[in-house]
């Protein structure tokens, strides 16, 4: 029989207010196998893990159980008390009467019911556990950073300093991202080229950083220190060893008809094409849905008049197969498509923007060489509405709930920018709130109002009519109840933020999750932001939720951190809770061997003696180095001939039974 | 069909005596005239015995994983579902391929006995002779002919692969599909039609039936587990008695979703259920909504093709159609 001593933790009121610990303490010390059960405020506590260290030796437990938070919370804390006191630490089995129970009831006497079959269950289990050992297993010396945009060359370049290598997967033809797009940052106003551009150069100059762009990530396998990572590297149809990036193939195209993504549609781009001037790696590359030669077969102009030769229509997709010890996900965002707000006219009038376009109608480098005029007549125009949280704090459905975080500041930046340069032009912005925390915020958005007489108005726009050659905006004033219209010649949408389409995609591919809106989810909101619930995958920017330039920097810097952390380690301490086959029961029909994400499972050819006549059959092998203990398997296998150690299936059928007590 | 069965005895009796394989898996007559059994047959001598006729429905593949995996080269006689199954006890590595001989044989649907009876046809029946689709009942009073549709087996009328999809040599010539694929699944659509409580009431009733002989698991080309679960003792869930209805209901839904995605709709359980519960609608249930979600998949006609349950894919249907994250909206 076993000594086991149940631990219930109160986490001062988090469950305490719901549970009534005692009765949890007092009904476990009923339990069969129990032999001591103590309740205390606060069991993490160096009081509380002494409490339970006392215990093992004064009355000889053999397995330990607390009542308390999630296992993910605060297990590994619970298994180094134990291993203290000299219990093996996989004798301590926690309970969760806090995320399962405490958090999500308001009936203390249901809470304490629910607690105290949670606590059952847990003995039950823990009846059941067996002493395991850690294995160890190696670190691979090299990094992944999934996303090229300041934030992922933030991480590459933090990571690639401390010594290590690291390679960056960019989706698009050119590294530097929605940053490259920009013109001037808040809250400085320095020029976004002149601080992004030069990170750029030294990325793809860096000895330790290689850069795969116009690439994606197609698959991912192995665990924490030990990931392969398929990389597509597509073709560009231009040999990049050859090319010397002079730019006369894309200048000579004669396609024109495919909008330039980088400047937002605002122009457009031949098939063959370098994004931006400032693009890294320098080498065009040929758009093959535009492309006449691939469409017709006919052309290829810009082969002709290739004076290196580059121009190569064979070239074909390449997968580079790699292996990394950690990878940084820093795939940024995107904003919403406003096809649901048709009020404010956005494709309908070319007079209607979003905020994101404007940056390239004032960038010195964009479509206008940064003169300011409006798209429609190329004509300064005299008044500049703002229209602020376009699908952003939206609860009809059409837009995204959340707050975009940036729009305040960046539309505080454009008005003000505006008025500096052209003190003749009205600027108003409509807005919900003006929220601009952080450091020097507030005080830019001020200045906005008071130095440059950007002129604020508390409320929404509720329709723009277009009327010869204005944009009439009718809008609320909702502090004083009037109605606003104003005559405007430019209207600049601030569209919400959202989650790249393709992240929930990549997340499964990592097996990491995503929020309900794509975004990826941190381990911790306030403890572990820039770790994903997988160990060794890390996050960046604002794929993790929207994010400003200066907190995706340090956020970067943070993974970059936490990935040279790992990096660092000569060796990883491996969970010991792996599977094993019994050969008896397995039939091989390795379905197991299918199921595992970890390809720690494969065939193996066995002899033996079935009562006194040999017999070759096909068994399932578990290589122990590579398992997770996902379990996945356990559950694939129809004879029940494959188990995991530490929850085996005869622990889960007597946690079973216990809470169906 | 008589010509076809000499050709039959005469490929077994040639193997064995040339060494081309240790053993021949095949059918002989059993106690009645309607009873056919499968056998082994070691010697050429023994072949005699050997037969193909009407009721050769006896599925040989599953006999094949003992003697293969002890070094025996086999042949094996394989009709349409015989090879689906062979296929997928090859798929889970019960079988290894180049042990084993198959001498494919095209099927012209086998007959139920039942049906005869039913009809009574069956008194004073001595033999039964077949050409094409006319049986000649061969009594003591003479000779009766019918035409065979009539009394072939359900699973048999509404049968996609009347030929092997896989083997070595045919010993006949090729038999035409009677009905399109869709047909199989007229019962499937009566049921999803039912009610929740209407067919929880129907399955209870059936499953009432059930004497745990555990028929239908043994002849299953899919239930070829080195030890089934509900025989193992340290499952938690084995030899469970027929004390109470849900024990029942257990062992047939636990059994449909260990085959499920490996079942190739040979019928076999339904037909060797002495209790007459339809099991293999189950199946086809399973079958049916394998091919809405994932597409066209049929378990035993490639065993190379991964099986869609088996595998996971990022293009994969979300079967959770309607559920949202955070919710169904």
């Amino acid at each position: 029989m076993q000594r086991i001593g149940v631990f219930v933790c109160w986490c001062g009121s988090n469950i305490a207010g719901t549970v009534d610990v005692a009765q949890v303490a007092q009904s476990a010390a009923a339990m069969p196998g129990v032999v001591y059960a103590k309740d205390y405020q606060y069991m993490c506590s160096e009081v509380g893990q002494n409490m339970i260290k006392q215990a093992i030796a004064e009355h000889g437990l053999t397995r330990v159980v607390v009542a308390s938070c999630s296992p993910r919370m605060h297990e590994s804390t619970f298994r180094k008390t134990a291993a203290a006191a000299g219990l093996n630490p996989y004798l301590v089995e926690v309970a969760n009467i806090r995320e399962h129970c405490a958090w999500i009831h308001k009936d203390k006497a249901e809470g304490t019911k629910k607690a105290i079959a949670l606590t059952r269950a847990a003995v039950a289990k823990a009846t059941l556990n067996a002493p395991l050992v850690a294995g160890e297993s190696g670190v691979e010396k090299r990094a992944l950073v999934i996303g090229g945009g300041i934030a992922g060359l933030q991480t590459a370049l933090d990571i690639a300093d401390a010594g290590y290598a690291v390679d960056i997967v960019e989706k698009s033809p050119s590294i530097g991202g929605k940053m490259a797009q920009i013109d001037k940052t808040f809250p400085t106003l320095d020029c976004s080229a002149c601080i992004l551009t030069p990170k750029m150069v030294d990325a793809a100059t860096h000895e330790n950083i290689t850069l795969y762009t116009y690439s994606e990530v197609e698959s991912v396998s192995g665990f924490v220190g030990n990931f392969e990572v398929a990389i597509r590297q597509k073709a560009r149809s231009v040999d990049a060893k050859k090319c010397s990036g002079c730019g006369l193939c894309a200048e000579k195209c004669p396609s024109r008809k495919a909008k330039s993504e980088f400047d937002e549609g605002l122009r457009t781009r031949g098939a063959i094409y370098i994004p931006f001037p400032q693009a890294i790696p320098n080498v065009p590359v040929i758009d093959r849905d535009e492309c006449t030669y691939f469409k017709t077969g006919k052309c290829g102009l810009c082969s002709k008049i290739c004076p290196a030769s580059a121009v190569s229509f064979e070239q074909a997709d390449e997968v580079i197969t790699q292996r990394y010890g950690a990878i940084v996900v820093a795939t940024g965002f995107d904003m919403i498509e406003l096809d649901k707000f048709g009020e404010y006219q956005y494709g309908q009038h070319p007079d209607v923007i979003t905020s994101l376009e404007f940056e390239r109608l004032t960038n010195a480098a964009g479509p206008t060489g940064g003169k300011f005029v409006r798209p429609s007549d190329h004509k300064k125009p005299k008044k500049v509405v703002f229209v602020q949280c376009v699908g952003s704090r939206d609860t009809s459905g059409r837009g995204k709930p959340y707050c975009s975080k940036i729009c305040c500041m960046y539309t505080a930046k454009h008005a003000m920018l505006i008025r500096d340069k052209y003190p003749d032009v009205e600027a108003s912005v409509f807005y919900i709130d003006v929220r601009t925390p952080g450091k020097n915020f507030d005080e830019f958005q001020r200045r906005a109002v008071e130095e440059y007489g950007v002129q604020y108005i508390k409320g929404m726009v509720g329709k723009i009519f277009p009327e010869q050659d204005k944009l009439m905006v009718h809008g609320v004033d909702a502090l004083s109840g009037e109605t606003v219209v104003i005559d405007a010649d430019l209207v600049v949408l601030a569209s919400a933020t959202k989650a790249k389409d393709d992240a929930e995609a990549l997340g499964r591919m990592l097996s990491i999750s995503t929020d309900t809106h794509d975004f990826f989810t941190e381990a911790h909101p306030k403890l572990r932001p820039v770790e994903s619930h997988t160990a060794g995958i890390f996050l960046a920017g604002a794929c993790q939720g929207p994010k400003d330039i200066p907190e995706t920097v340090s956020q970067a810097g943070a993974a970059a951190a936490k990935a040279i952390g790992l990096l660092s380690k000569k060796k990883l301490v491996t969970n010991p809770c792996v599977t094993t086959v019994n050969e008896a029961l397995c039939s091989g029909c390795l379905a197991c061997e299918k199921i595992c994400p970890y390809g720690a499972i494969a065939a193996k050819t066995i002899e033996l003696t079935n009562n006194g006549v040999k017999e070759t059959r096909v068994v399932a092998a578990v290589n122990e180095a590579l398992c997770q203990g996902c379990g996945g398997c356990t559950v694939a296998c129809r004879a029940g001939a494959i188990d995991l150690k530490g929850f085996t299936n005869r622990q889960i059928m007597a946690e079973v039974d216990a809470i169906c007590f | 069909m008589e010509k076809i069965a000499a050709a039959v005895r005469e490929r077994a009796k040639r193997a064995l005596a040339t060494g081309e394989v240790d053993r021949v898996f095949a059918w002989k007559r059993g106690e009645f005239w309607y009873d056919v059994t499968p056998a082994v047959f070691e010697t050429a001598d023994e072949t005699d015995e050997l037969l193909w006729d009407s009721f050769c429905v006896a599925n040989l593949s599953k006999y094949l994983t003992g003697a293969v995996r002890q070094g025996f080269k086999v042949g094996v006689f394989v009709k349409g579902c015989d090879a689906l199954a062979f296929n997928q006890l090859l798929q889970d590595n019960r079988i290894s391929r180049e042990n084993v001989r198959l001498f494919g044989l095209p099927c012209p649907g086998m007959v139920d006995p039942e049906k005869l009876k039913k009809a009574k046809r069956y008194r004073g029946v001595r033999a039964v002779a077949r050409a094409g689709d006319v049986l000649a009942l061969q009594g003591k009073h003479g000779e009766q002919q019918v035409e065979a549709p009539a009394y072939l087996y359900d699973k048999c009328l509404v049968c996609r692969h009347p030929n092997p999809v896989v083997y070595d040599e045919l010993l006949a010539e090729p038999q035409p599909v009677r009905t399109p694929d869709s047909d199989r699944f007229a019962l499937v659509n009566e049921l999803e039609a039912m009610s929740a409580e209407e067919k929880f009431l129907f399955w209870q009733e059936q499953f009432d039936k059930c004497i745990r002989c555990n028929a239908c698991r043994n002849i299953c080309p899919a239930c070829s587990c080195e030890k089934c679960i509900f025989d193992n003792g340290e499952s938690g869930v084995a030899a469970k008695a027929n004390a109470d209805s849900c024990e029942e209901q257990f062992f047939h839904l636990i059994r449909a979703y260990h085959v499920a995605g490996r079942c190739v709709d040979c019928g076999e359980c339904s037909r060797v259920c002495p209790a007459g519960i339809p099991l293999h609608l189950l199946n086809r249930k399973i079958i049916k909504d394998i091919q809405a979600i994932y597409g066209d998949y049929e378990a035993g006609l490639d065993p190379n093709v991964p099986a869609p349950l088996a595998t996971y894919r990022l293009d994969d249907a979300d079967p959770f159609d309607g559920h949202q994250k955070g919710g169904k909206k």
